[in-house]
């Protein structure tokens, strides 16, 4: 069968304009390096049923198994790479000249999310669905959503273009936590509608990036330009500085009223960041900081949950059963599992049938994987979202306008920023925010509002240049096919 | 610049990527302000500084994981915090505790984890084997010989559990104990709903046979890891501190018992012997007797008359006139000197931590710490601020019994672990008084349970079958309140195995409550003994 009959059925099938002609495109270094993270997945995989195997066999006292080439939880892992291949088959089909790391990279963190929720005991979470089962739920719901954008969002108009309402959206979902949200751990995170319940904070963060995007790039000419001269100080235009101001105070808000110190972190963070993209002006950065520093002072000492986390940070040892439980055992983790771990499955010993952690799934997976894949793996893990990070800078780079640019780089920045609060805090760098670690910890708001991310960073590396592609235009694989039959 | 450009490949040029910056710097793109596009610093460059940033902060990650993953992997790995080491600190199979003939105390079961937890062979062994429970630790015996049970003693077996916690690389030990299980029930079962004490002994080794303390309780649901929250919380609550191990921990005062500790300083120092009569003591028993302004008031013993008691018929009649007189004259200093080797004024070398008698609260003007002589007068009858805790007259009738010499009391005979098996010997404390002192006593002790007018007192303490000797006591406490009910003694008179404690709260006078106690134990103690 002639490739050609295939690109004529698609045609076929798929909607046609004058200007877009879908033609699949071959994705190689995508299919490639997915073919390696279902190889690292299945391997995991093993791993793990290897390790429950021997377990078994010493609670039962009975020899060790010696046909240990068995999958745990075979169905779970094997649905979730059908699901990482059938994004792959839905991009492919697309056409479109978008970046094929991007997906391999969050499938793998993904993968490795779900056999650690494979591995921790199912009923972690207090709900009746089975940990695992329900974090592919999201991840499988996640990827749709990969699909769904890196197909589908051609232009970025609707993005931009209502970037006040989106600012709305946000200040409302926000407010609407305030008030109707309920508490988790102490912190007002959560918010039901209906049958849903999620975390705003996740797609909120969407949101300010977008927004952020919208506003910085329509008023960067004046941010760069203007300044007030305040004697021989020039400082940054003030009437700009008002957004920075909301902002602080929004982060604020969002610690007082929320008690959720990580988003706001998060929050504030990105918003300097992107500023600083925006503007090249260090200044606004020193200022941010300042103002950062003392908001954190004020918060030190006014409220009692964030000073609280402060001292557990400064010293965990002082009280290890009591308030810095948590952190000790997340370290006590990290020691155990050195430079090479002790194998998934292995590590976390129980205690009355609990993980030593709580938090595991949430807060602490980062720790787990410490223990469990060492050194080496978390490393590797690291370097996963650094990749991410890479690839969402370059695609901000390469963007057609400032916008796009700006958006890349925050959605890009979001997961950097997030995965680094979450292991800094693990690790005992910084005080611990709960705050999830992007594609790796349980939950459906984090997983969906990450896979939006990197669905919209697919859909805003399309290289192309107006106009678009000639319609005639050969794909990629009809080229190398032309050229193998020359 | 252009390099970047080619090494873009077939990336169309971005208007703000650093490769298009310097054109627009060179030539001002029209439409744009010359002003800030000639300043403008490119988004491009921007993006770096903060993907350096970022790196950097990633590398900080690598280090502080490195941190703790390599250079304090060891130490934290090995720290009883650690959760592998609590985890396989909790697989530890303690080892059991058994009686002394061998029957189970406390053994292990496991739970719907697969750990272990404790049970109990009765609820009578509340108040000396005590519990472990994960949650609230351990008391009593389980608490003092923890090492030995558990197995984890040092740092060093710490590490071996880090490595291998699965396994069981501990050693844990078995303990056998002093303690006659068939003897506990019983002292639990007489003791009844009062609370209580009870402490037997075998006053020639210092091994004690029982040690009960009531009100007892469910020690199985302490232990039971599903119901150990809610029993502790229960338990905590309940007014009438159940948890309180009285035999060690309770201070009493001890009423006429305590007279054995003064006869014992009075005849040892010489201050009297056993003929000392005091001429103005059966006019005393009428009106009290006149010492520094106070009146030491009697009556509990009409029978005896006008007769000037001797030390023997004091002790039979219990008679406090004679008693204060006593005290006074051998001096606070003399009696301080035989409380202490007794055990007063120290916590008792014990296996389980014990609360200090006291036989003043100190800070007088007189030696030993009496404020007065009045306060010495009321001491040497076992009021005043004599405070004492049932294991501490236990030992006091056990040195009686054992010809004026205190042994040490303990509550294990042997351990048992992989290495083999670990005697724990008697030894003894000291020679309180003389052997002869001893038997005076011992004989006054022996009219108190059995002559004419003793009788009426301790009648309940009495046995058929063997002869006991003993001195029961009233504690006075705040007017219009029950006294205390003590008896001390030991049996058989002539060749003593066991000295016994009896205190029973807040119950009446010696008679009514605590000699009978004492009277039907000690039998219990005959048929074991004749087993």
């Amino acid at each position: 069968m002639s490739v050609n009959t295939v690109t004529a059925g698609m045609r076929a099938v798929g909607r046609e304009t004058p200007r877009f002609r879908i033609t699949p495109r071959f994705r190689g270094r995508e299919l490639t390096l997915l073919v390696i993270v279902a190889i690292a997945l299945v391997a995991g995989s093993v791993s793990l049923g290897a390790t429950r195997l021997f377990e078994a066999a010493q609670l039962a006292e009975t020899a060790p198994p010696t046909d240990i080439l068995v999958l745990a939880s075979p169905g779970l892992v094997l649905v979730y790479i059908a699901a990482l291949f059938a994004v792959h088959g839905a991009l492919v089909l697309a056409g479109r000249r978008t970046d094929q790391i991007l997906l391999p990279t969050m499938g793998l963190l993904g993968g490795i999310g779900l056999l650690f929720m494979i591995r921790l005991p199912q009923d972690l979470a207090g709900r009746l669905g089975g940990l695992a089962q329900t974090q592919l739920l999201w991840l499988v719901i996640g990827l749709t959503i990969v699909a769904v954008m890196g197909v589908v969002v051609r232009n970025d108009v609707w993005l931009r273009r209502y970037k006040y309402t989106w600012a709305a959206a946000g200040v409302g979902l926000l407010l609407a936590t305030f008030v109707f949200g309920h508490d988790i751990n102490g912190a007002r995170l959560s918010l039901t509608i209906g049958p849903f319940s999620g975390q705003p904070s996740e797609l909120l963060k969407v949101i300010l990036v977008v927004f952020l995007a919208g506003y910085l790039s329509e008023n960067r000419p004046l941010l760069v330009d203007e300044s007030t001269n305040l004697g021989p100080i020039r400082l940054p235009p003030l009437p700009y500085l008002a957004p920075m101001v909301v902002m602080w105070a929004i982060a604020l808000a969002i610690v007082i009223v929320q008690r959720d110190l990580g988003a706001a972190l998060l929050f504030f963070a990105v918003f300097l960041l992107l500023l600083y993209v925006s503007t090249a002006r260090f200044s606004f950065v020193v200022i941010g900081l300042v103002a950062f520093v003392l908001g954190a002072g004020l918060l030190y000492f006014v409220f009692d949950h964030v000073r609280v986390r402060v001292d557990i940070w400064v010293d965990p040892f002082a009280d290890p059963t009591g308030a810095g439980f948590q952190v000790v055992q997340a370290l006590h983790a990290f020691a155990r599992g050195g430079l090479i771990g002790t194998g998934l499955g292995a590590g976390l010993p129980n205690i009355a049938g609990r993980p030593p952690i709580p938090a595991l799934h949430t807060d602490f997976p980062f720790a787990g994987l410490g223990e469990e894949l060492g050194l080496v793996g978390i490393l590797a893990v690291l370097g996963l979202y650094l990749v991410l990070v890479e690839r969402g800078l370059r695609i901000a780079s390469a963007a057609q306008d400032e916008f796009r640019a700006i958006l890349a780089a925050g959605l890009s920045l979001v997961i950097g920023v997030q995965a680094f609060i979450i292991a800094a805090g693990n690790l005992k760098l910084i005080p611990l925010t709960g705050i999830t670690l992007p594609f790796v910890s349980y939950g459906g708001s984090s997983l969906l509002a990450n896979s939006l991310i990197v669905g919209l960073l697919i859909a805003l590396s399309e290289r192309t240049r107006e106009p678009l592609p000639p319609p005639r235009r050969p794909g990629r694989l009809r080229r190398l096919f032309d050229r193998g039959a020359a | 610049m252009a390099g970047h450009e080619r090494a873009g490949g077939s990336r169309p040029p971005s208007r703000f990527s650093p490769g298009a910056r310097p054109a627009a710097h060179a030539r001002p793109v029209s439409g744009m302000s010359p002003s800030w596009a000639g300043r403008r610093i490119g988004i491009g460059a921007a993006l770096g500084r903060v993907s350096l940033v970022l790196a950097l902060a990633f590398g900080s990650l690598a280090l502080g994981a490195g941190y703790w993953q390599v250079i304090e992997s060891a130490n934290l790995s090995n720290s009883g915090d650690d959760a592998a080491v609590i985890a396989a600190a909790r697989n530890v199979l303690r080892g059991e505790i058994v009686d002394r003939d061998g029957v189970r105390l406390a053994w292990n079961k496991r739970d719907k984890n697969d750990e272990p937890y404790r049970v109990y062979a009765s609820d009578s062994l509340a108040g000396v084997i005590g519990y472990s429970t994960r949650q609230f630790g351990a008391s009593g015996l389980e608490n003092a010989w923890n090492a030995q049970l558990s197995g984890v003693v040092s740092a060093d077996p710490l590490r071996e559990l880090t490595r291998k916690f699965r396994a069981d690389p501990s050693d844990p030990e078995s303990v056998r104990t002093t303690l006659v299980l068939q003897l506990q029930e019983a002292a639990a079962v007489a003791l009844g709903r009062n609370r209580g004490s009870v402490v037997m002994l075998d006053p020639r080794t210092g091994e004690i046979l029982a040690m009960v303390s009531t009100p007892t309780y469910d020690v199985n649901a302490v232990a039971n890891p599903d119901t150990s929250a809610a029993t502790f919380k229960k338990l905590q609550k309940d007014k009438r501190s159940p948890l309180l191990p009285r035999a060690t921990q309770g201070l009493y005062v001890p009423g006429s018992a305590f007279k054995i500790v003064t006869s014992m300083a009075a005849l040892g120092s010489g201050a009297i012997t056993p003929s000392t009569t005091y001429a103005d003591q059966p006019a005393a028993e009428r009106k009290g007797w006149l010492i520094d302004g106070f009146r030491v008031r009697d009556g509990h013993h009409p029978q005896t008359g006008s007769k000037a008691l001797d030390y023997r018929e004091a002790v039979e009649a219990s008679c406090n006139i004679y008693f204060a007189e006593t005290g006074v004259r051998t001096g606070s200093e003399a009696l301080t000197q035989y409380a202490d080797r007794l055990g007063f004024d120290a916590a008792l070398p014990f296996d389980l931590p014990t609360a200090v008698s006291q036989i003043t609260n100190g800070g007088g003007q007189l030696p030993g710490g009496f404020k007065d002589r009045v306060e010495l007068a009321n001491a040497a009858y076992g009021q005043a601020e004599v405070l004492v805790t049932p294991l501490q007259m236990a030992l006091v009738a056990a040195t009686i019994a054992n010809d004026g010499t205190l042994m040490r009391p303990h509550l294990v005979l042997e351990t048992t672990g992989k290495g083999g098996t670990t005697n724990v010997g008697r030894s003894a404390i000291g020679q309180v008084v003389s052997p002869g002192i001893a038997q005076e006593i011992a004989a006054a002790m022996r009219l108190a349970v059995n002559g004419d007018i003793g009788r009426i007192f301790t009648s309940g303490a009495a046995l058929r079958s063997m002869v006991v000797a003993g001195k029961s006591g009233t504690a006075e406490l705040d007017p219009g309140t029950s006294p205390h009910s003590w008896f001390i003694g030991f049996a058989p008179y002539d060749n003593p195995q066991v000295a016994i404690a009896v205190l029973v709260e807040r119950s009446g006078g010696g008679d009514v409550k605590a000699s009978p106690i004492a009277g039907e134990l000690l039998r219990a103690w005959r048929t074991w003994a004749a087993h």
